[in-house]
């Protein structure tokens, strides 16, 4: 079965998270857009999801509140943390 | 008077990675060229376990693992004067631009955190001290190792490492020639079955008020060059400290 394709900002925050999280070996493409980043999946943790959520605001300028209730679904796979960005970045820079 | 047994040793420098060249660099110390940027493998770890340590820690982790079986606990003494200058001065960046600080360089900056990260990448659940010392840093981390020793455990293992600082700190830093991680596997003089290669001690500490000349290495470093050669004795003066090492066996 082949893997589906990455969409530009699905390659963007998969390239993110190598940069941020330092893994080794691993490529963009490596990490394909319906697959968990934690737990049995990408193998990433609470620590990385703080990182991770450092990156995305200095990157694109949008806050994740760690107590929000659906920051677990945002952070699940790529594919929903490029939806997610894309949805913010829509909504504009002035929300706050 | 204080014995002790260096059971085995493992060190690592930018080039001298196995026992070979660390003989040859015993025959003729000199300082190594270090970039800054060479560090071990660590391959024994998975890549996802090793994307959090630093270049100190992998130096920590290449030299202390082969020196612990597997399955086996061992009380570890890791010591360093200048910890990890380099995470410092990256979350020290971030302060004066105002970014927020990343928590992974928050929560491993701190002294104890190559500690930790052995113990949960070891799997062990032992005693583990972090100390910062001054020059003779080495002498405090033996005698702490032989204290762990005296308390029952059969035997220890000591780490000193130091990273070469980023230039930032040349003004205050000058006594790190070049990044160096140095293990020792201490054990009992009185154990039995010591094997050709092990070597006992005794160390002596004592007052020192001359101004006596500095050893020229780092002290980990200088016991490991006449460990190699076979000296039968060093002194290393520092402050008001004088610490005599006499080999026994």
């Amino acid at each position: 079965m082949n893997a589906p394709t990455q969409t530009a900002l699905e390659q963007a925050i998969a390239q993110l998270i190598i940069d941020t999280l330092n893994l080794e070996d691993l490529q963009a493409s490596d990490i394909p857009p319906a697959q968990p980043l934690f737990g049995e999946g990408l193998g990433l943790d609470s620590v990385d999801a703080l990182e991770l959520a450092l990156a995305l605001q200095k990157r694109y300028g949008i806050r994740v509140e760690s107590d929000a209730k659906n920051a677990r679904e945002h952070f699940a796979t790529v594919a929903n943390l490029a939806a997610y960005v894309a949805s913010q970045q829509g909504a504009g820079d002035g929300a706050h | 008077m204080i014995d002790l047994r260096i059971e085995r040793w493992q060190a690592w420098a930018p080039g001298l990675d196995n026992a070979a060249a660390w003989q040859a660099w015993a025959q003729a110390p000199h300082a190594v060229s270090d970039d800054g940027k060479l560090q071990p493998a660590c391959a024994f770890l998975p890549a996802m376990q090793r994307r959090r340590l630093s270049r100190l820690a992998r130096m920590t982790l290449e030299a202390a693992w082969p020196l612990c079986d597997d399955g086996e606990q061992l009380p570890f003494v890791f010591a360093s004067r200048h910890g990890e200058t380099t995470r410092t001065l990256a979350l020290l960046g971030d302060l004066v631009d105002e970014q927020p600080l990343s928590p992974t360089q928050f929560g491993l900056s701190v002294h104890n955190a190559i500690a930790g990260q052995w113990s949960i990448l070891r799997e062990q659940r032992g005693e583990s001290v972090a100390l910062a010392g001054e020059a003779d840093a080495f002498e405090h981390a033996m005698l702490e190792g032989t204290l762990q020793l005296a308390a029952g455990a059969p035997s220890v293992l000591v780490v000193v490492a130091e990273e070469l600082p980023p230039p930032a700190y040349a003004e205050w830093i000058d006594d790190v020639p070049f990044s160096y991680a140095v293990a020792l596997r201490l054990g009992k003089t009185t154990a039995t079955g010591e094997a050709p290669t092990t070597t006992d001690w005794q160390l002596q500490p004592g007052r020192h008020d001359d101004r006596g000349t500095p050893c020229a290495w780092p002290h980990a470093l200088d016991f490991l060059r006449a460990l190699l050669v076979h000296e039968p004795s060093l002194e290393h003066v520092w402050k008001a400290r004088r610490w005599n090492w006499q080999r026994s066996r």
